[in-house]
Parts: structure tokens; C-alpha cells; sequence
């Protein structure tokens, strides 16, 4: 993994639930939650958490104001890009939206090649559901962060009623994206409960549902 | 692909669209504004009406005009937004209107919280707005139900010219599921709409008026006892609930929606202790079942009652119950998630009562 590792993706592609479980396999220094788009899925459980594996949390709301319904992005937020010696992962809002809150960070990302910007897919939700799809989304969001997206990741899923042809589906249409956009499919993720063989492409993430767990 | 995977404000508009909506008015609000968010993507690219009104008060009276033309129209909101929008609810119901309303329910009272609650159960199910009206209520407990039941929704509204509401909380408007939108729903019987007010007269019929206005009280009596009509057919033959491990229960739980899903991984728990436990789930909300408890085993002597609220269904239950059982009560509110253990506590507290 590189130093910062941001992960994007349409609402509902995975992306906080692949970004908690890097962290706390990582061990990384930050995760900072930088949807602002739904603040819905917050927990304080969560917060616990990270806190017990030394990890720190930069929220998306104001602190203590877990139900608050107002777009907040912590000035803590860009210590990561500034103090070069944290490793961090950063959590965008679903949709090509989500990447405009990383502009205000521009000047102080001064190490692009210390930075992955990877685009998360199921291919089972309705608007990444095809090749075309994809590539429009992850161009509409280069536009939006002014970043390059730099791999994708495999999360595709129907939940309990996922089998290895499902993955192997989304596998298929992001090897098309990536040959066409020249990207790696650098994770495949594959929940804990489904045991499947692979191999995939990429490296293997096995998922546990820590941040649905929490919330509910 | 048969399944897809939806989060459910998007699933709900989905099902919308497919159901031949063809005009939606809302003003956003959490927890349901992907459901408006993908209305304003996707409604034109089906070549029908999306408007973002200036409040929940113009979505609503929009959804009136729209509907008083004979149009499919739908609005959405959560809680205060709905609380909002009750005038234009109660002119709709007293123009005899087909719409659809979906409530997305969130904590209150006033402003409240952004997280779940069923904070909404008393003034959804006694109509909400001024007058003698009551809409007609469904509360699914999974993204599937909520989509066959919106799909359905369309048709009750027109076969009852009334609005019906679609009453879900903040859990089902964000959770994630598979679903499949091809999965087959009733189809009612409409006759056509002969009533709208659409500008064509080209038959040479008689001008068609939209309005609840009834000045003569000889007239709104007979208009009152019109609607009262409907009402009176929807508790007779259209309650909907589901009977959960009915048949060898010693003790029986009501929940809806959302609650009711944790009710059923609660049952599952104290099977295990071997416990027997049933569950009355009101798919609709009004008419509330009735009928349901006459169906419950005569040798129950307790009913549980778990909602995210204070109490609010309790008084329909003791109604339909007529004074056969202890009621009892349990609920989580402030946007809290009762969970399955706290069922289950309650459940061997009064189970260990008896004994």
C-alpha cells in the first residue's frame, strides 16, 4: 500500500466498509471519513474502535455532533498530505461528487506518487452495471478531484446471494475498463462467510461487515 | 441479472418509475434524499416530470394539481416534510385523489433527529390532516416489499381514488439489499379515469371538478359519508399483515416494518432457548388487522408490542385484542435500533412472569 490510499466509488459500491477493513488490517496512522454527501452511516461504536487499534478517526461531522446533518469537513483532515510520515486512508461520498471535496487539498498534496486514488465497483448496482458506465463515472470523478484514479477494485457482490460467477462477472467487465483506461485491478474483495477459492485479480481482500455491524 | 443491489431510498424510486409514475414533486430531507436525487436523474430520461419545488407545502399541493389531471404522481419527504405537506394531503384525500407519499421516517417531534424511528404510526394512521379521512397505509420490512408494494401502491391509490402512504423508516431507506423489480405484484381492476380534470372534452362531457369545497352541509354530509365508504372497505377486505410462527406461539410479538425484521431474528433467539414465539406483522398499517388477532391461539396470554416510538401502536393492538391478553410494551426512540437482545430480555421477563 502506498502512503494514502483514497477510496471512491458510487454510494453503495462498498467503500466505507473496504476502507475500514484496510485500515484495521493496515494498520495505517489515519482514516479520514470525507463523505459528506450521506452522513448517515456514522457510529460512535466505530469511533471506539479505531480508537482501541490506535487508529485515528477524522469524522465527517462536527465533534459530538454524530446526528448533526451538516457537511463538515475537519481541518484535520488534510494532516495526512501535509505530515508525510502518517500512512492514511481516506473515505470519499459516493458518486463523482464525492471527489470535489478533495480539491481544497491540492496545494498541500506535493507527493503524487505516494498517493493511490482507487475507483470501487459492483457491477451489481444499476449505475456501474456496465463497461461504459464505469469509464464515464471514473472519468466524471478525475474531473471532479483532480486526481488521477490510479486502480480499481472488484466488489462485486449481491450480498448472501454472491457466488465466485458473480465476482468473476465484475472481474471480467474491470479487466475491459482497465485495458481501456491502462488501471490495475488492485483488490478483489470477497466477503469472510463465502469461502471462494479464487484466484482473483489483485490481491484478495476478505471482508468482515464491521461498519453494518456497528450501525445497526 | 434478475437481482440487482439498491439501497433503498433508490430502490423505492425505482420501483416507482416501473410502477409508470409520471410525475414526482419533493424538497430534499434526510433520510430520503437519494430517492428524490434519483428521480431528478432518471425521470427525464423516461420523459416524465421531475420538479424540485421551493418546500414540502408546493411538492404536495403539486402532487394535487398533478393528480386532479389524472396523472400517476408521487412525492416523498420524512417526517417534518410529511408533517408539512398534511394540508395538501387532506385536500387530496378530500378531492378523491390518487397519489402516492412515501415517508421516510426519522426521530421527533419537531425537527428531531436524521437517524430511524416510527415516530409517525398515529398520525399516518388517523389520516394526518384536518377532516374525516385516513390514508391508506403500507409498511414493508425489506427492500423487495417495498418495491412490490409501491409497484401495487399505484393501483390502490386508483382503484380507492385516495392517496396511499408508503411508511418505511431511515433503515430501509438506506440499507442495501438485492432486489429483484420483475418480482410480479397483484393487478388491480381500475376503471378509467373519468373524472380528471385532463382538458379533454372533445367527447362533450360535463366539465370535470377537483375540489374538496363542500359549503352545504347537507352536501359535505353525503361527501363525508361517501369516503367513509372507502374506509369501511379497506378494513373489511383489505387488511394485509403476515402471521410469523404462529401456530405453536406462547407468546406473541407486533412489529412493523423495520422492527418487525428484528422481531423475527429475536424469535429466532429464543427458539433457540426454547422459547415459542410469534409474531402479527401489519403490512398495512391502516387498516390496521384485526382480524389478525382472532387468528392468535387462544391459550396466549401476552402480547409484546415493539415499535421505534413510545407506544403509539399499543392502543390499536388493546383495540383489535379486545381486552383477551396483558399488553405489553417495548420500544427504542431518539433514532435508537432496538436490538434482538433486548426483544428477547423483554420476552423472558414476561414469559418468566408466568412461571
Amino acid at each position: 500500500m502506498k502512503r494514502i490510499t483514497i477510496l471512491a466509488g458510487h454510494y453503495g459500491s462498498g467503500k466505507s466498509e473496504i476502507s475500514v477493513n484496510l485500515a484495521l488490517a493496515n494498520q495505517i496512522d489515519y482514516i479520514v471519513d470525507l463523505d459528506i454527501i450521506n452522513p448517515y452511516f456514522r457510529s460512535r461504536a466505530l469511533g471506539e474502535l479505531f480508537e482501541e487499534r490506535g487508529i485515528h478517526l477524522v469524522e465527517s461531522t462536527i465533534k459530538g455532533m454524530l446526528g448533526s446533518d451538516l457537511p463538515y469537513v475537519s481541518g484535520e483532515a488534510a494532516v495526512p498530505f501535509v505530515n508525510k510520515k502518517l500512512t492514511a486512508i481516506y473515505d470519499l461520498g459516493g458518486t463523482e461528487n464525492g471527489g470535489r471535496v478533495l480539491i481544497q487539498f491540492k496545494d498541500r498534496i506535493t507527493d503524487r506518487e505516494n498517493i493511490d486514488l482507487f475507483y470501487v465497483v459492483n457491477l451489481y448496482r444499476p449505475e456501474t452495471d456496465n463497461k461504459d458506465k464505469i469509464i464515464r463515472a471514473i472519468r466524471a470523478l478525475e474531473c471532479e478531484a483532480q486526481l488521477p484514479v490510479t486502480g480499481l477494485i472488484n466488489n462485486t457482490n449481491l450480498m448472501q446471494h454472491t457466488t465466485e460467477a458473480i465476482v468473476m462477472e465484475g472481474q471480467a467487465v474491470l479487466l475491459e475498463v482497465g485495458k481501456e483506461l491502462d488501471l490495475p485491478i488492485v483488490y478483489t474483495v470477497i466477503e469472510e462467510t463465502h469461502h471462494f477459492p479464487g484466484p482473483f485479480a489483485g490481491e484478495t481482500i476478505i471482508l468482515s461487515r464491521i461498519v453494518a455491524e456497528k450501525w445497526l | 441479472m434478475s437481482k440487482v443491489l439498491m439501497k433503498g431510498n433508490e430502490a423505492m424510486a425505482l420501483a416507482a418509475i416501473k410502477a409508470g409514475v409520471e410525475a414526482f414533486y419533493g424538497y430534499p430531507i434526510t433520510p430520503q434524499n437519494e430517492l428524490p436525487e434519483y428521480m431528478s436523474k432518471h425521470m427525464a430520461e423516461h420523459d416524465r416530470v421531475f420538479v424540485q419545488s421551493e418546500s414540502e407545502v408546493a411538492a404536495i399541493n403539486m402532487v394535487y394539481g398533478a393528480a386532479g389531471a389524472g396523472a400517476r404522481v408521487m412525492t416523498s419527504s420524512s417526517s417534518p416534510g410529511i408533517a408539512l405537506k398534511q394540508e395538501g394531503i387532506s385536500y387530496i384525500a378530500g378531492a378523491e385523489l390518487p397519489a402516492v407519499i412515501i415517508n421516510v421516517m426519522r426521530g421527533g417531534p419537531g425537527l428531531g433527529g436524521i437517524q430511524p424511528s416510527q415516530g409517525d404510526y398515529k398520525q399516518i394512521t388517523r389520516g394526518g390532516g384536518n377532516g374525516d379521512y385516513y390514508l391508506y397505509s403500507l409498511a414493508p420490512e425489506s427492500l423487495q416489499e417495498a418495491v412490490d408494494l409501491i409497484k401495487e401502491a399505484f393501483d390502490i391509490a386508483d382503484y380507492f381514488r385516495n392517496p396511499v402512504m408508503i411508511a418505511v423508516d431511515g433503515l430501509i431507506g438506506q440499507m442495501m439489499e438485492p432486489v429483484d423489480f420483475d418480482h410480479p405484484v397483484p393487478k388491480w381492476d381500475l376503471p378509467p379515469k373519468t373524472w380528471a380534470a385532463d382538458g379533454n372534452r372533445k367527447n362533450g362531457r360535463e366539465k370535470n371538478i377537483i375540489n374538496s369545497l363542500y359549503l352545504d352541509p347537507a352536501v359535505l354530509e353525503q361527501h363525508n359519508l361517501k369516503l367513509k365508504a372507502k374506509y369501511d372497505e379497506m378494513k373489511r377486505d383489505h387488511q394485509r399483515y403476515e402471521m410469523i410462527n404462529m401456530e405453536s406461539a406462547d407468546i406473541v410479538i407486533v412489529a412493523f416494518g423495520s422492527t418487525a425484521r428484528i422481531a423475527r431474528t429475536a424469535v429466532e433467539i429464543l427458539a433457540d432457548n426454547g422459547i415459542r414465539c410469534g409474531i402479527i406483522r401489519p403490512i398495512a398499517i391502516f387498516p390496521f388487522p384485526t382480524n389478525a388477532f382472532d387468528e392468535i391461539p387462544d391459550h396466549v396470554k401476552d402480547i409484546l408490542v415493539v415499535e421505534m416510538n413510545t407506544g403509539q401502536m399499543v392502543d390499536d393492538v388493546r383495540l383489535a385484542d379486545k381486552c383477551r391478553r396483558n399488553i405489553h410494551f417495548y420500544g427504542r426512540v431518539g433514532g435508537i435500533v432496538p436490538e434482538a437482545e433486548e426483544i428477547v430480555e423483554q420476552v423472558m421477563t414476561i414469559v418468566g412472569g408466568d412461571n
